[in-house]
């Protein structure tokens, strides 16, 4: 199909290798784009208490509008990303999106970083018509307007499928857990899949043995960490966020606590890696800077090019995961659509997205079920050695087993 | 707080220029015009993306004038105004997903449930006394902590927040934008409005009365407790409002946006910047510092507008320490000063002559006339020491008593309990009839009582005129604005201090700040005023002027009672002297006989000493008024 | 809930009190501002997260954390000291200063995220795992160097405020400057060292919080509420306050969470504060 050739081309072009010649096929140079601008709106928090995860999507925001332009653009024109800055504020970032319709009058949207922020974007774009595809949507019933889009693919009920993978891989180990501990932050987007959790374990078998919830700003996990050791689970599912995980592991390492098996739904990926306690500490993901999920060419060119930019821009961690992932796949949906449907019109671009499939880093994205979800692609990676490892499902893992 | 102010020249500003009439309609009228201006944008072509901004600038104006109700007019700062702006958010996410009531219904119930809130802490919270200062702000913050736990781990929301994108949403304009844009406006607009009907009202000049001085304010005549419970509950109501708004704006309600430490402060550096003592100063520090935050939400220059925001908000207090509108007000108000002073100056300088020259007519009281004031075992201890120990104590209509003893002796703490600024350890006090003992001090003063202060406590960031107004609306005579007013010129003609009506009291010198005591606790038309030590640290003949003033007082029918060391004043004036020591009455009679008694020597003295009286080294003469 | 063992309840104790430690060290230059210097200074908080990043940087490079705490404080009382100057000669409000320092706290703010970025940083030390175990209780090292200096230097300024010339002298001050200064105490030089002692402080301060926490820009304003209230409650100016304060908000919370339901844990620290404000019987 000459949408995956022009790909292939233009991740070598982007690799820096020469287009090689290819039977049946002519070589496309890149050529450079010309005309106004195709203006993509949206805004990140790139201040405030979000600014941490969102430093992130700026990055891959920035590589791929800049690869695309170097690709020849969206229909022969530049990009350009009108990007502003929403301080972690969904009142803001309202305003920002109306700004962005009305105002710059910018061609087409793409989401902002995390829920909150998201569905303020998803009332403006639902008031003007216009489509949203968005990257970091954690609450899929939440997600009610036809015309958005998510790119980062948990599935319309990710609250009973990713416990259950999760605990299908456990059940496959060699120790499967018998009891439980569901250990939750009350932030929305993990609530909501602590709660899916417990009823998951209830159904399977396992006995719950205790069950936490704290408040967000927590500071003082050591009550928890105490509690939990005296229940003494075989398996710690822990609805956090962020840094949560890693001061639930610091609070358990000062009492002498090693937890078996233990879960962390949204955890900084890169404090995960560095603490020792984390060995053996299980989350999910979409993408990985290992193969198979780079063996496609752009997703190998994608992991690259992040690591260089992370490298060069001080962040302290310089793997590609999910968080990019979701944020390159967004950009890949915006893209592949505007040149299937070879136009800017928000809703040709929606129907088309709902009746078809799009190629991504994260695999073949579908979005025909509630919310327009559609697979749970989410796999399960393991803390291995310092070293973030995929253990589940099969196909992913590479030969890694999960290690209890 | 803040005692580098003083005398410094560079006066911080009060509400001055305000009078009762034109200057509050006028103000409204302009308040009127504009937002009807305002809210036709809208429909005339105003650029939708500007909707939405413009409701956050509404937004802002409504909650940092309503924080200014309490804080900034009352001088209790309170880092709580996120709890009711969380309460209104909460009661309209509640009302309208799970109750399925129409969204405009829910506003007024938002407004309610926080005026509620709010009028509950402060029912509790204004009753202890020592809840002032950083106590409030900290018991305000404290409470806020508590909602937001209660409201996260109930079903109230429990922890998935609300979600709100099924309401509909008035069709108030062409846009749902334009729809958020009107209603934020409505509520900026009744902020305003409220903010200056209270400063221009009686409520008003009470609630600055309390920033300056509460205890003194509560003496005068303002019910402190009642009238902070107002202005919270104004306050917390129009917070609440706006946050029912909010709630449908951001359609995603949850504890962690709505409870943050972001809001109370937010409103906090607003208001101050743009100047707390101004009914229109939240409103343009919220203009400025939103438009400050709007401005560098490109993403380019993210971090340096952190910056910027900085270095403006340190630059404008460094140099315009009474906020923005206060730097711009300090300059009209001292041409305004001026031209008043020019203008009352004509007037006063012949009130002062005229006032020191009339004769005192002296008629000595009756004896037989009704008891006015009577102390029965009035007792006051501080920590164990008995400074008052059950005196009692008759004083008769139209009489001029002298309280007189060493110092320590509980004079002035007999004045003090009667006065109410002191609550009685034991004992009772009986005015006209009524008990008084536990009443409030705000009704004392209503009964008829007044006082002066040995070290005169005006309200420093009202005028002259002003200080002694509000005698006049808070006392016994409890006058309407315009009749205080009135009669405040005619007691600073009295006092001869009409030449200083529009200074602000730190620009007097003693002797007139003595007698701005004097005219305030006269306008109050007290039945019985009673002086402490009012004559200390004046020249002769500024005593001379004082003690004619005293006398035409009593010649117009108000009883005395006359703390004072000044023994010639005390003799020339006093029909009967009381001697107090050490918190009990040592003897009372008329000021010869009662000076030469032994014991009233050993106590002044403290030996015996006999034929040596205080009374021999003062001559017994009229003192001249001349 | 369940009935926790008496270790449990024994570790939440401690824990809280290692937590009170911290609210303790940032709440006492805080307290120490607004009570003596009538300054509520937010830039405490600022500059206790720019120390404790310098400290990570310096970690970085291969000199210990320790060491941070005996350079850095000597550099941040000349930056404490050289504000107040500005500060003094504008004769700011205490109202004022909150607005000041927030401003300060702002750009400290953005020069952090600007240089070390809004991600997450950890100060790893190889002592950083040490603990001790008492009758059954743990005592990790970082908390127990971060609650010892924390009672040091509430029990150093005590001392000096109380036994030597220089605490009275200060104490006069903040009551009645003028009165003060025509007594021949130079006011205005007492007030700058005591600003740089709260620089230093905030320094000290943010040396333990990077030995115990990770660093994120955004986390100087997730302490501000809690020791606001910390410092209130505590009494503004009294130098055992912040700690004691601390230390009962943080074991309350503990203990609650060890019990109850852990998301209730601010609701009962903050109920009990409510209490006690509204039952003082007035402030001493």
């Amino acid at each position: 199909m000459p949408f995956q050739r022009r790909s292939f081309l233009s991740a070598l072009a982007a690799l820096g290798l020469p287009a090689l010649p290819v039977a049946g096929a002519h070589a496309q140079a890149a050529a450079a784009p010309t005309g106004t601008p195709v203006r993509i709106g949206g805004s990140l928090a790139l201040t405030g208490p979000l600014a941490p995860t969102a430093t992130i999507h700026k990055l891959v925001g920035d590589m791929y509008v800049e690869s695309l332009n170097q690709r020849g653009g969206l229909l022969g024109r530049p990009v350009e990303w009108v990007l502003k800055d929403d301080q972690s504020k969904p009142e803001l970032t309202r305003t920002l999106y109306e700004q962005l319709v009305t105002g710059d009058k910018v061609d087409l949207l793409i989401g902002p970083y995390a829920t909150g922020a998201i569905l303020s974007a998803m009332g403006v774009a639902q008031r003007y018509n216009k489509t949203l595809v968005h990257h970091t949507f954690g609450i899929p019933s939440l997600a009610k307007y036809e015309q958005q889009f998510p790119a980062w693919s948990m599935g319309p009920e990710p609250q009973v499928t990713v416990p259950n993978m999760v605990l299908d891989a456990l059940a496959a180990s060699s120790k499967p857990p018998k009891t439980i501990a569901v250990l939750t932050s009350k932030f929305p987007s993990v609530q909501f899949m602590s709660y899916g959790a417990r009823e998951v374990a209830k159904k399977r078998g396992l006995q719950e043995v205790l069950f936490l919830e704290w408040d967000i700003g927590n500071r003082d996990f050591g009550p928890i960490a105490g509690r939990v050791k005296e229940a003494n689970p075989d398996f710690i599912w822990n609805g956090v966020l962020g840094l949560e995980g890693n001061q639930l592991l610091d609070a358990m390492k000062k009492i002498d606590y090693q937890p078996r098996q233990h879960f962390y739904m949204y955890p900084a990926p890169g404090p995960m890696l560095k603490a020792p306690e984390a060995a053996n500490a299980l989350t999910v993901t979409i993408f990985e800077d290992q193969p198979p999920f780079t063996s496609t060419p752009i997703a190998a060119a994608f992991a690259k090019s992040f690591n260089e930019r992370a490298t060069q821009a001080n962040l302290p961690d310089t793997h590609a995961e999910t968080q990019a992932a979701a944020s390159f796949a967004a950009w890949q949906i915006i893209e592949a659509a505007v040149i299937a449907t070879r136009s800017l019109d928000d809703k040709k671009i929606a129907d088309w997205i709902k009746a078809n499939q799009v190629d991504t880093i994260e695999g073949k994205l579908r979005f025909n079920e509630k919310g327009n979800f559609g697979a749970d692609l989410s796999k399960l990676k393991q803390v291995q050695n310092g070293r973030w490892v995929v253990v589940w499902p099969a196909e992913f893992s590479n030969g890694a087993k999960l290690s209890v | 707080m803040g005692g580098a102010h003083v005398a410094s020249g560079r006066e911080s500003l009060g509400p001055i220029g305000r009078r009762a009439d034109g200057g509050m309609k006028r103000k409204l009228a302009l308040l009127l015009v504009l937002a009807i201006a305002l809210a036709a944008l809208p429909f005339v072509g105003l650029p939708q993306s500007w909707e939405s901004i413009l409701y956050l600038v509404f937004h802002w104006i409504a909650l940092a004038t309503s924080w200014n109700l309490l804080s900034g007019y009352a001088g209790y700062f309170s880092f709580g105004h996120g709890a009711f702006f969380g309460i209104g958010m909460y009661t309209t996410a509640v009302l309208t997903t799970r109750f399925d009531m129409p969204f405009a219904w829910t506003l007024p119930l938002a407004a309610l449930a926080a005026a509620l809130f709010g009028s509950a802490l402060g029912a509790v919270a204004f009753r202890v006394r020592s809840v002032r200062g950083e106590v409030f702000a900290l018991l305000t913050l404290a409470a806020t902590f508590v909602l937001a736990t209660v409201i996260l781990n109930t079903p109230i929301d429990g922890g998935p927040g609300v979600y709100l994108n099924a309401v509909a949403v008035p069709t108030l304009a062409r846009t749902a934008s334009g729809s958020f844009y009107l209603l934020a406006l409505g509520a900026a607009a009744l902020a305003l409005v409220v903010a200056v009907v209270v400063f221009h009202s009686r409520f008003g000049i009470g609630l600055f009365a309390i920033r300056d001085d509460e205890d003194v304010a509560e003496v005068m005549g303002v019910p402190t407790y009642r009238y902070k419970l107002v202005a919270l509950a104004l306050s917390s109501g129009i917070a609440g409002l706006v946050g029912g708004v909010q709630a449908l704006f951001v359609a995603y309600v949850t504890t962690a946006d709505t409870f943050g430490i972001a809001l109370p402060l937010t409103v906090v550096l607003m208001a101050v910047l743009g100047g707390t003592r101004h009914w229109a100063g939240p409103a343009v520090g919220a203009i400025a510092i939103t438009a400050l935050l709007l401005g560098f939400t490109s993403a380019d220059n993210a971090i340096a507008g952190r910056v910027v925001l900085g270095l403006v908000l340190i630059g404008v207090i460094l140099f315009l320490p009474d906020g923005l509108l206060g730097g711009w007000m300090k300059r009209g108000a001292r041409v305004r000063r001026l031209e008043g002073d020019a203008a009352a100056r004509a007037v006063g300088a012949d009130e002062i002559a005229a006032a020191a020259a009339s004769p005192a007519l002296r008629e000595p009281s009756n004896p037989d006339a009704p008891v006015l004031l009577r102390t029965r075992k009035l007792a006051k201890s501080f920590d164990g020491v008995r400074a008052l120990d059950g005196v009692d104590v008759e004083i008769r209509r139209g009489e001029i008593l002298g309280l007189l003893g060493p110092n320590g002796s509980g004079k002035s703490t007999f004045i003090n309990v009667v006065s109410g600024h002191y609550l009685a350890s034991g004992g009772q006090v009986e005015f006209d009839g009524r008990p008084l003992a536990r009443l409030a001090a705000h009704r004392v003063a209503r009964s008829g009582i007044a006082r002066t202060y040995q070290i005169p406590r005006p309200f420093a960031h009202l005028t002259v005129l002003e200080n002694v107004a509000l005698s006049a609306m808070f006392g016994a005579g409890s006058l309407g604005r315009r009749q205080a007013e009135a009669e405040a010129w005619e007691w600073l003609r009295f006092t001869g201090l009409a030449s200083r009506a529009g200074s602000l009291p730190d620009s007097l010198n003693l002797h007139q700040r003595k007698f701005l005591e004097f005219a305030r606790a006269l306008a109050a038309r007290p039945q019985l005023l009673m002086l402490d030590e009012v004559l200390s640290g004046l020249t002769p003949s500024e005593i001379d002027a004082a003690v004619a003033l005293i006398e035409r007082i009593r010649a117009g029918g108000t009883t005395i009672v006359f703390v004072e060391h000044v023994m010639r004043a005390v003799a020339a004036l006093c029909d009967r002297v009381l001697i107090f020591d050490r918190g009990e009455l040592l003897a009372s009679g008329s000021f010869a006989e009662v000076m030469a008694r032994p014991e009233v020597v050993r106590a002044y003295l403290g030996q015996e000493d006999e034929g040596a009286s205080p009374a021999g080294a003062v001559e017994p003469e009229a003192v001249h008024a001349a | 809930m369940t009935l926790p063992s008496a270790g449990l309840l024994a570790q939440a104790v401690v824990g809280g009190i290692f937590t009170g430690a911290v609210y303790g060290l940032l709440g006492l230059g805080l307290s120490l501002s607004w009570g003596l210097l009538r300054q509520i200074n937010l830039a405490q908080f600022g500059l206790a997260f720019a120390s404790a990043y310098l400290a990570y940087e310096l970690q970085q490079h291969g000199i210990d954390a320790l060491f941070a705490l005996v350079l850095l404080p000597p550099v941040f009382f000349v930056i404490g000291a050289a504000l107040q100057w500005v500060v003094e000669r504008f004769r700011v409000t205490p109202f004022n200063s909150l607005l000041v320092s927030f401003g300060i706290t702002i750009i400290l703010e953005a020069l952090i995220q600007w240089i070390w970025t809004a991600d997450y940083r950890r100060l790893e030390t190889p002592y950083g795992d040490l603990k001790l175990k008492l009758a059954g209780v743990y005592l990790p090292l970082p908390e127990m160097i971060t609650l010892a200096i924390s009672a040091a230097l509430a029990a150093a300024v005590w001392l000096v405020m109380r036994r030597s010339d220089i605490g009275r002298a200060i104490r006069a001050a903040a009551e009645d400057a003028p009165i003060a200064i025509a007594f021949g105490i130079h006011q205005k030089a007492l007030a700058l060292g005591l600003a740089g002692l709260n620089a230093a402080l905030a320094a000290i301060a943010g040396v333990c919080i990077a030995l115990t926490y990770t660093l994120a820009p955004s986390q100087i304003f997730a302490w501000v509420g809690v020791v606001f209230a910390v410092v209130m409650l505590g009494g503004l100016g009294r130098p055992w306050g912040p700690l004691i304060a601390g230390c009962a908000i943080g074991v309350v919370e503990a203990l609650t969470m060890a019990i109850a339901a852990p998301a209730w844990a601010p609701l009962v620290s903050f109920s009990l504060l409510l209490l006690l404000l509204l039952c003082r019987p007035g402030r001493a």
